[in-house]
């Protein structure tokens, strides 16, 4: 006997389907609406008293190591067990991101990056910490270097993290080439730095190239070439040095994204870094941070500039390997150079700081932890961890470049605290919105021109339309949003009343 | 009696019914979510909520801010390459198998070996082989008087994708060898020896009775091999990040940059219904030719 089945049409099973997807796309549209809702309702979780862990998300940086060997005076001042959590650069960013969108707590403190601030707070993930600096004398603000903060910390009037570990960058050399060679060191101090421009870097870089050293042939220099990000970290540096500017009028008011990249100081600027390249190891057009710091620190490198950090981490011969390098008593630190004497420098101020979800529900005590971890006991403290040939001098704080102890260990911290003082981090790098966009455009098309693929000119043409673009799609030009005048000069101010 | 008729009308409707309510809840859901997600201004830098409808703006701006067109240059070599010499060389030791050599069976184990480590890890390992410093693939190549680019086998934009395809078939080349020697053993014997009475050997045979007699197998795990291969990410994010410029640029990689790294859900989510129809397209033509004259 045969079975006989009603077969389903094609065109009823389309009306099924028809009307399931509908009610996908319904709700689809439904769901953000109601997210939309309840933040504008303002819904967050409250902060609980006597809450006794914390946890927090830091970086994979060297402070990390440093505040993990100290983290045990925190519990023992406080009463508080902190879970701390590292990870790296873009799975932080990933895992925040995911957490904030959702709406699901995650941690109690994390780890902001300098790019991150404007997203982070005008999209309400982080609070402001203004309230929290005012009612708490102790956090010593004054004491800040007030470029770090304005760099680092600041959105729209609002301090968003305090630092944690600072940045800026700086020239590492080599003392025994520059005997060799007989070159004169470069300067320390910016009021006898005359004549130290980039023309005169590079004219060491040449001088350099393929000289012998202990049976080892010297490269000029190295830069970091890896796109998108680790290569516009250097050559904006660079770039800012010699007067390239990103937009027509940022961080002053009235914003205007207007892209400024497409000009002829940045055609030379990025000309001057392919000569560099040209002088450096072939292979570091794939080079991340470290590889150009570690390859320093392998003893074939005469000259570069790079962050800070670096000015500790050369010492060791791998990158934190704890193992001393073979130029560990045969470097020094300097000023970066300008692009002629009579020019303003800028530095590029960047690194870390701490900052708290608005999805914690501890946040007093992760404030108290921030307060903690910024502090100028904690952070010399940290300073004194021996690991790894000592591995952390990122203050934030001046008292601390003045600490004979410290001194002791990092005798390069007058010249950092300088080159600190001349940064500014909001015009290298500016944190507008859709900065990770335009990064990667940036670093894609820099790469380009290192690799041969594009000329200075034609790199910067593209830059210059495919910024357009993206600010254009992203409603950023015209910028018809509100401005803030974010100037030092009013950082200043700021912090003066939250001092008060 | 009418009710009753009717019931068991409806009955294969009800029986299927959770089968659909799933397959909407995990399927036709996110589709259709990252479709209208597709059409919205939605970027995480600027909004955590999207902004409203923009029209085909997403689209055009995947052509105009990423380099998507680049990045499907890339997908397709790697695609093409990856699975015409994965094939072939799978095909290769597949026959070599079939030969029942001594030692086949230790072979055999060791073959399934690099395809059970994930990409990334595989990605690591070639990473270290291909440093420029003493890496043993650039050590090796040197050696054999290949002119490995001063700046590495990665850092080179004639030789980063190739060194990307290099790991993949190093990794899924047993993967064809092994699923191919399974179809070489389904041969029946009698075909085999009627084919050597008639006088068929050496590549004759190859042509005109392994390989038809195994077509049906190739045919499939091709067609899988190259979708795997055009959403080509871990090997790309470990070796070069898609550099140098966007000389191994891949289509999966240009999406996690917007996705994930810039946060722009509605460009990434535009990218995913391109790809999602260049992917389409490709299979359909694959499958119009190939599976001509098969009965389902």
């Amino acid at each position: 006997m045969k079975e006989h089945r009603k077969a389903i049409s094609r065109r009823e099973f389309l009306k099924v389907a028809g009307l399931g997807i509908a009610a996908a796309g319904v709700c689809s549209v439904a769901q953000p609406a109601l997210t939309q809702t309840a933040l504008a309702a303002g819904v967050r979780p409250r902060a609980k008293a006597q809450t006794k862990e914390i946890r927090v998300l830091v970086v994979g940086d060297p402070f990390q190591f440093a505040l993990e060997k100290v983290l045990d005076d925190f519990t023992s001042q406080t009463g508080i067990k902190v879970n701390l959590e590292s990870l790296a650069y873009d799975a932080l960013n990933a895992r925040l991101v995911t957490s904030f969108v959702s709406q699901t707590p995650d941690a109690d403190v994390v780890t902001v990056d300098a790019m991150w601030t404007g997203q982070y707070f005008d999209n309400r993930w982080i609070i402001s910490l203004n309230d929290y600096i005012k009612a708490d004398s102790d956090v010593n603000l004054k004491d800040f270097i007030p470029e770090v903060l304005y760099s680092l910390n600041l959105w729209r009037g609002n301090f968003v993290s305090l630092p944690i570990a600072a940045y800026g960058q700086g020239v590492m050399y080599r003392t025994d080439v520059f005997e060799k060679a007989g070159l004169e060191p470069p300067p320390t101090d910016p009021d006898k730095a005359t004549g130290w421009t980039w023309d005169k870097y590079m004219e060491i870089v040449k001088q350099l190239q393929g000289m012998e050293m202990d049976d080892t042939k010297l490269y000029g220099t190295v830069i970091v070439g890896a796109q998108p990000v680790p290569i516009v970290h250097m050559y904006t540096q660079l770039a800012a040095s010699r007067g390239v500017r990103w937009f027509k009028q940022f961080p002053e008011a009235p914003w205007d994204f207007e892209p400024t990249i497409n000009s002829p100081e940045n055609v030379e600027s990025l000309k001057f870094y392919k000569a560099l390249y040209d002088l450096s190891p072939a292979e570091s057009i794939n080079y991340v941070w470290f590889d150009a710091g570690t390859r320093f620190s392998q003893g074939d490198i005469g000259i570069f500039f790079w962050w800070t950090p670096y000015f500790y981490l050369v010492k060791n011969d791998g990158y934190m390997s704890g193992t001393p390098s073979k130029i560990i008593d045969k470097f020094a630190v300097a000023l970066l150079p300008k692009l002629k004497d009579d020019a303003p420098q800028v530095i590029s101020n960047g690194g870390w700081s701490l900052g708290i979800p608005s999805s914690s529900a501890k946040q007093d005590e992760g404030w108290q932890f921030i307060k903690w971890a910024c502090s100028a006991e904690t952070q010399k403290k940290m300073g004194l961890v021996k690991d790894y040939n000592y591995q952390f001098s990122d203050f934030a704080r001046v008292s601390l470049y003045q600490d004979a102890e410290l001194k002791a260990i990092y005798p390069y911290l007058d010249t950092q605290l300088k080159l600190l003082q001349q940064g500014n981090g909001k015009i290298v790098r500016p944190p507008m919105p859709i900065y990770s966009t335009l990064e990667a455009i940036y670093g894609l098309q820099i790469n380009k021109v290192l690799s041969g693929a594009a000329t200075a000119e034609d790199s910067l043409k593209e830059t210059d339309m495919l910024f357009r673009n993206a600010l254009t799609g992203n409603f950023m030009l015209p910028y018809k949003l509100e401005s803030y005048d974010d100037t030092l000069e009013n950082a200043r101010k700021l912090i003066d009343s939250l001092a008060a | 009696m009418a009710g009753r008729l009717s019931s068991r009308r409806n009955l294969p409707y009800l029986l299927v019914l959770p089968s659909i309510l799933g397959l909407l809840a995990l399927i036709i859901y996110p589709i259709g979510f990252s479709l209208v997600n597709s059409f919205r201004q939605w970027n995480l830098q600027t909004s955590p909520v999207p902004l409203g409808f923009v029209g085909f703006l997403n689209y055009q701006m995947v052509f105009q801010t990423t380099p998507f067109l680049d990045s499907l240059r890339n997908t397709l070599i790697l695609s093409v390459a990856g699975t015409f010499i994965e094939f072939w060389f799978g095909m290769g030791i597949a026959l070599l198998l079939a030969t029942q050599l001594k030692g086949t069976n230790a072979v055999r184990a060791l073959l399934i070996m690099p395809t059970t480590i994930a990409p990334i890890v595989a990605g690591f390992l070639f990473r270290y082989m291909y440093y420029e410093k003493g890496g043993l693939l650039t050590w090796l190549l040197t050696q054999v008087g290949f002119p490995v680019p001063p700046q590495g086998l990665l850092g080179s934009s004639t030789t980063a994708l190739a060194s990307i395809a290099l790991a993949d078939i190093w990794q899924w080349t047993p993967f064809f060898a092994i699923v191919l020697y399974a179809g070489l053993l389904s041969i029946p014997e009698d075909i085999k020896e009627a084919a050597i009475v008639d006088g068929a050997t050496g590549l004759r045979m190859f042509a005109w009775i392994t390989l038809p007699s195994i077509s049906r197998t190739a045919i499939i795990v091709v067609m899988i091999r190259f979708m795997q291969l055009f959403n080509m990410f871990d090997l790309v994010l470990v070796l070069t990040r898609g550099g140098p410029g966007t000389a191994s640029r891949t289509l999966s990689y240009n999406l996690y940059q917007e996705g994930l790294v810039n946060y722009n859900i509605g460009v990434a989510a535009a990218m995913t219904w391109l790809i999602v129809i260049i992917v389409t397209i490709l299979i359909n033509v694959y499958a119009r030719v190939a599976f001509r004259g098969w009965e389902w």
